[in-house]
């Protein structure tokens, strides 16, 4: 049994590599120094469907310092497309001649420096055998068909929806839209990679350490065992770097024909389309319900865009039809296969655009009711899974509702459209559900402690901004006893113990879970030792009940010895323990995987007993002026609820940052896509907005204390992805609120509203 | 004073080479076609940066940034590449305690000027300068990746006298992107460390 997470956790507490970042000491991947590199430039495709008729070099191979150009013609056949998350197809690059999308791989330049590669770059001169593209929803040539479902992922349906939606008292049916996004982190794409022999080392930032290790592997045929993955800090990641890209093993081939590495640092334009991103999705919403507000029907359909070869699809029915109680629930999901790049996960891959749907939908039923939508949401929650019928294992909502909307001041809001103002500026309140799944993967550490009280802690795991290093220290320091201060952490590195994706929020609970059985394993063999022997004051104690604590090790009685005393009747130097954690629920071969670079996990939707997710409550002001109909948002108020939280001080950072992703996917966020040609048009962070500084409001973020030991054995819910989800429908509904005016298609700017 | 040599370029060209690389690079900036002049392919230039109290000799081609110089040629890389083109603010660094942008500048235009860099910012027996002790204190990043740059701008913002109120911070923050989105963090670490800088 775990001790207290209470003793354990909770105690806010500064990052341990918050020195490395603000001194410039912390390497990201394009930082590590490697010895004389050559640098490399990618071209990319200029059109969006067709093929490469023939490349003329000669220019480009006439700039002083070119060392080389890969092409399809001599490269194309060393390297297979990577291997994508979903198990399916995607578009390639150099292996064949084919463009499958604006912006696509066709040739990469290597030179001695930057300058020269970039010059030479701009010097390809490419015939296009160009077809008419297709570039979004409406688009002539686009392919719709039905997403595959699996075992684990079926479109959830239950009684008769269309009957009981065509029988209900009050029903609302609309259509809405999410736009596309792309992920921006700030670091670019980069990735450097240097071979010693026969062993390949990889630098590039990365949120699957050993999967790209493994998928690098496999595209160039070679044991997995030569390659290496560093990756020791990322500059944001927020689902960009999960899967493994093209980029990668071109690059690894580039310094294979050098002997010598090779350098790419990919423009922030080629960032929109080497990548990936979060594709457009239509979405139809019907609900009905009685008089008293509840539901009756709920059917809820989406269409979202994908590459041609690819399925991907990010399904968000299969969490909005769990989100409140109701006898009959039908829902689809389409793809449509259109000329782009394959998307993939963007932060909250489902929940963004679907709750968007959904929320915004339970505000105009709540409007159509004449009923406060807190109370629409009271009278829906449910202690049940309504598609599964399993029990959540802990579901806060209300509390997080009722807590925010104290503290915002909700019960001062009149409820009439366009009834609060301040001068020219009309005031609107809204609210929405927050929510995520709770996943867990399995995962490697490995521990070492010296009888100074000196802790190492090693596995593969990702700092992507989360916090991840100082999580595993405060789980290693305090279920040991000894302080952080004295905790080193090493991750980053797939020669560490590997641990899935850092993907689906599921990092705090991967990693504390898997370093806290490490914990217990030096403690259990401290406690075993000192039992049996007679010189220690412990001897003749039950070892169970013995604990690390204070740097000592201490029985229920009260008698201790000092930690290093402990330690020395198990070592004259130093434990080290490699302790291995595939969570309740997990697959048999979880952990085996792990070490092929497979990237499990045991879903919130996919346990036996229980339905395992996280929720929250947003709620925001926005003020749109009555005539430029400028809109604003002064202040938000955030409440989240999600069991044991490890580290307050960073917790409250990943909400905040969350809820500020949720207003710019509310009011900013959009990739303009040229429907003529399938290009994407304002690739730059000029012309992609995201907020800057003076864009933020006041946000207070609140967490709701929640106990869950069913989640996993120290009750950490994911944190990183809920802070997003909802907010876009909050913004819409007080946009409503305010004017009167229901948006369904975001971004909301200004001419939405004129 | 340190002595970095760079000789990784095709070939190591003197002072009048360095001229000529100039004057082209100059002609090709009017002809608003860069990436295509064949004027300044290769031409590498001798120059030296005053760097964090030191001065540091290269030769590298001409068309270097000062960001690409720190970053590529003498392993100072604190200072972030985010965007390349002056519209994210992670490679920002003082050049005579002005804040500017390291992607938008020439590395020889910076001949001659103090240059400091994130390496730069902490005393020389590593203790921290308040904004960085600010940062850590108020967790005012995430990924850390803007961070050398925030902090590099927020000194700067202090000693410009634009930190005096919190929509005052904000606005003349704008110019340093955080994806992570720790503005309002960032906002409360400049006003911890604000009162305790020095002059300048």
């Amino acid at each position: 049994m775990p001790r207290d997470t209470a003793e354990l956790f909770g105690k806010p507490t500064p990052r341990i590599d918050g020195v490395a970042k603000v001194t410039g000491a912390a390497r990201y991947a394009s930082d590590e120094p490697v010895a004389n590199p050559a640098f490399a430039w990618l071209v990319t495709s200029a059109i969006a469907r067709g093929r490469v008729g023939g490349l003329r070099l000669d220019s480009a191979k006439a700039v002083p310092g070119v060392i080389d150009i890969l092409t399809h013609d001599n490269v194309g056949a060393l390297a297979q497309p990577p291997a994508q998350m979903d198990g399916g197809p995607t578009t390639t690059t150099l292996e064949t001649d084919q463009i499958w999308h604006d912006g696509q791989i066709i040739a990469i330049v290597v030179a001695e420096s930057f300058e020269a590669a970039r010059e030479a770059a701009n010097r390809v001169e490419v015939d296009y055998v160009a077809e008419p593209p297709s570039a979004t929803f409406d688009s002539p040539g686009v392919q719709v068909e039905p997403h595959k479902t699996t075992e684990d992922s079926k479109d959830p349906a239950k009684g008769d929806a269309a009957a009981a939606l065509a029988a209900a008292e009050v029903k609302i049916d609309a259509r809405y839209s999410t736009p596309t996004q792309h992920h921006n982190p700030i670091e670019l794409f980069t990735t450097t990679c240097v071979w010693d022999g026969p062993h390949l080392t990889i630098y590039e930032g990365s949120q699957a350490m050993w999967g790209l290790k493994a998928n690098v592997a496999k595209q160039l045929g070679m044991d997995p065992a030569m390659v290496r993955t560093i990756s020791r800090f990322v500059g944001g990641a927020f689902g960009s770097r999960g899967g493994t890209t093209s980029r990668t093993a071109w690059i690894a081939i580039a310094a294979k024909r050098l002997g010598r590495p090779v350098k790419l640092v990919a423009t922030r334009d080629q960032g929109f389309t080497i990548a990936t991103y979060r594709a457009e999705t239509r979405q139809h919403l019907a609900l009905g319900a009685s008089r008293d507000g509840k539901l009756t029907a709920f059917v809820h359909e989406g269409w979202e865009v994908t590459s041609r070869p690819s399925g991907y699809n990010v399904a968000g029915v299969d969490t909005t039809a769990r989100m409140y109680a109701c006898p009959n629930i039908a829902t689809a999901v389409h793809v449509v296969h259109a000329d782009r790049n394959t998307p993939g996960f963007m932060r909250a891959p489902p929940e963004t655009p679907y709750m968007f749907a959904l929320e915004s939908g339970m505000d105009e039923l709540a409007h159509a009711l004449n009923m406060d939508p807190i109370e629409l949401r009271r009278v829906n929650d449910t202690k049940i899974d309504p598609v599964s019928g399993k029990p959540f294992s802990s579901r806060s909502l209300m509390a997080c509702f009722d807590q925010a909307a104290a503290k915002f001041g909700w019960s001062g809001r009149n409820p009439k459209p366009g009834s609060m103002r301040d001068g020219d500026w009309l005031i609107g309140w809204g609210c929405a559900t927050a929510t995520y799944p709770t996943n867990i993967g399995p995962a490697a550490a490995r521990l070492a402690v010296t009888p100074e009280g000196k802790v190492t802690v090693q596995l593969a795991a990702h700092e992507i901004g989360t916090g991840a290093y100082t999580v595993v220290a405060i789980t290693a320091a305090r279920s040991l006893g000894l302080k952080v201060d004295d905790t080193t952490v090493m991750l980053g590195d797939s020669s560490l113990p590997p641990v899935t994706v850092a993907g689906g929020s599921n990092n705090a609970a991967t990693t504390a879970n898997v370093v806290y059985k490490a914990c217990e394993e030096v403690r259990r063999r401290l406690a075993e030792a000192a039992t049996a022997d007679p010189a220690s004051p412990l001897h003749g104690a039950d070892a169970a009940s013995l604990q690390l604590k204070g740097g000592t090790l201490m029985g229920p009685t009260g008698a201790s010895e000092p930690f290093k005393a402990a330690l020395s009747r198990v070592t004259g130097g130093v434990l080290e323990v490699h302790a291995e954690n595939a969570p309740q629920g997990s697959k048999p071969g979880a952990v085996a995987g792990l070490y092929e670079g497979k990237s499990a996990m045991v879903r919130g939707t996919g346990r036996e007993n229980v339905t395992t997710f996280a929720f929250g409550a947003h709620f925001v002001e926005v003020r749109v002026h009555e005539r430029t109909r400028e809109i604003r948002t002064p202040r938000v108020v955030s409440a989240f609820s999600a069991g044991t939280i490890v580290n307050p001080m960073t917790a409250h950072s990943q909400f905040m940052g969350g809820a500020l992703w949720g207003l710019s996917a509310a009011l900013f966020e959009a990739t303009e896509i040229d429907r003529k040609t399938a290009r994407y048009v304002n690739h730059n962070l000029a012309d992609y907005l995201i907020p800057v500084n003076a864009d933020v409001p006041d946000i207070q973020v609140l967490v709701v204390p929640e106990e869950d030991d069913q989640v996993n054995p120290l009750g950490i819910k994911g944190i990183g992805e809920i802070g997003i989800v909802g907010m876009n429908a909050a913004v819409a509904n007080a946009v409503f609120h305010a004017t009167g005016t229901r948006i369904r298609d975001l971004p909301i700017r200004a001419e939405s509203l004129l | 004073m340190h002595q970095s040599s760079d000789t990784r370029g095709p070939s190591r060209r003197g002072v009048m080479g360095a001229a000529a690389g100039l004057a082209a690079g100059s002609a090709a900036r009017v002809a608003a076609q860069p990436a295509v002049s064949g004027a300044e392919s290769g031409g590498h230039v001798a120059m030296r940066l005053q760097i964090n109290g030191h001065d540091h000799d290269l030769n590298v081609d001409v068309r270097t940034s000062l960001l690409d110089a720190l970053r590529e040629h003498l392993d100072l890389t604190g200072s972030k590449k985010g965007c390349d083109q002056g519209q994210c603010g992670a490679c920002t660094v003082l050049i005579d305690d002005q804040r500017e942008l390291s992607c938008l500048t020439l590395a020889i235009a910076a001949q001659g000027r103090r240059i400091t860099t994130i390496e730069g910012l902490a005393g020389a027996d590593g203790a921290l300068h308040p904004m960085q002790q600010a940062f850590i204190d108020n967790d005012a990043f995430q990924c850390g990746y803007c961070t050398p740059g925030q902090i590099l701008s927020a000194v700067a913002c202090v000693a410009e006298g634009h930190a005096t109120t919190d929509a005052d911070i904000q606005e003349h923050m704008s110019g340093n992107l955080c994806r992570c989105g720790a503005y309002p963090k960032i906002v409360l670490a400049i006003k911890q460390a604000r009162g305790q800088m020095g002059r300048g």
